[in-house]
């Protein structure tokens, strides 16, 4: 497995440990929100997940991520895309 | 009777604008008057199903009182809309407990008293605050500054990570607990649920700070600014845990607060705790 590869998958362990329902489904499709309309996460779900990614991938302190909450929904790229990238900076 | 109050309330505010001191006091004894002759907003009776132990005549007088508050806040509003903080705060008193505060701290409130006076009393603080507000702004100094809570999921996640980064890095940050905008948490409170944010207890876990209660209470036409001690830490393990248990002993600070102050309760809070009965 490549190394942008783990990453993706690690990424999907930390969203299903924080998200019932992502534990539920078979698969996590990539363009699936993470708040309201997917996921459901609440915004403190949110802050957690990205906090667990921060401390699970040694990327960064608080407020490190806090462009991706600003942009458009997260979705499951987006944060893949976003960890693969402080993870390779 | 209600819009000859509300007229004369609004003349009275308006007349006296020039001197805030005048249309407070002028204020609270119109509210207090309107509520006498009303019985209404709130009624004694209503006032009695939250403190069953408080006698009629005693209820009705605490109902004057919140009248009085009530009034008072409206004009405290009316006031801010006109002319902006700067007649407002030399009104505001601080204990000198509160000179003494040092960050990193969560400041938490109900809306109780004079629940829209606490902004110039944060701005006397020693570093950096953030204050978050639920409706519309208005100018403050530093080293205030004002964030507001309204938003969708990711909005909110975003404000909750500048207030943890905030928080981490040493400021204050200033909330209510009685507004909840998500999943909130269930406390008791004068033998009444009460829905507490979960925000403010999940930030107090996740920063590993303190909460002090901070509210501001009318003293005539000035506002008092009364300082709870800290919270002490729950010992409890999981986060949930935690965070419930920290949220119980708010709602019990809150309780202490409105039995020693009954006529500090606002209406929105006393609609809440009351809910359908009222």
């Amino acid at each position: 497995m490549n190394a942008d590869r783990a990453v993706e998958e690690a990424v999907r362990d930390l969203l299903r440990s924080r998200s019932p329902l992502a534990r539920r489904l078979a698969e996590l499709p990539d363009d699936l929100r993470l708040g309201p309309g997917g996921l459901g996460l609440d915004s403190i779900a949110l802050v957690e997940l990205l906090l667990d990614c921060e401390e699970r991938f040694g990327i960064g302190g608080i407020g490190g991520s806090a462009g991706l909450l600003a942009g458009p929904p997260l979705t499951v790229d987006r944060l893949v895309a976003h960890v693969r990238a402080a993870v390779a900076s | 009777m209600r819009e000859v109050f509300d007229e004369l309330e609004r003349r009275w505010v308006a007349l006296a604008s020039g001197s805030p001191r005048l249309a407070l006091s002028g204020a609270g004894t119109l509210g207090r008057l309107r509520n006498r002759l009303s019985r209404r907003w709130p009624s004694p009776e209503q006032v009695r199903a939250l403190f069953p132990e408080m006698e009629a005549r005693a209820a009705a007088r605490v109902a004057w009182r919140i009248g009085g508050l009530e009034a008072r806040n409206r004009a405290w509003v009316e006031g801010l809309k006109r002319s902006g903080l700067d007649p407002l705060r030399p009104l505001v008193r601080t204990p000198p407990a509160f000179a003494a505060l040092r960050p990193p701290l969560l400041l938490v409130t109900f809306h109780v008293g004079a629940v829209h006076a606490l902004g110039p009393a944060l701005e006397r603080l020693p570093a950096a605050v953030l204050g978050l507000r639920h409706g519309p702004f208005y100018e403050v100094r530093p080293p205030l500054a004002l964030e507001t809570t309204e938003g969708d999921a990711q909005r909110r996640a975003a404000l909750f990570q500048r207030l943890l980064a905030h928080l981490t890095g040493g400021g204050f940050v200033a909330m209510a607990l009685d507004i909840v905008p998500g999943a909130g948490l269930p406390v008791p409170c004068l033998g009444r649920p009460l829905e507490l944010a979960r925000g403010p207890f999940a930030l107090a876990r996740l920063a590993g700070v303190p909460l002090v209660p901070l509210v501001g209470r009318w003293r005539r036409e000035e506002v008092e600014i009364v300082l709870g001690e800290a919270l002490p830490p729950p010992l409890a393990e999981g986060a949930a845990e935690w965070e419930s248990a920290l949220a119980v002993s708010a709602g019990l600070w809150l309780e202490r607060y409105l039995r020693a102050s009954p006529a500090e309760i606002g209406l929105g809070l006393l609609r809440t705790l009351l809910g359908p009965e009222l």
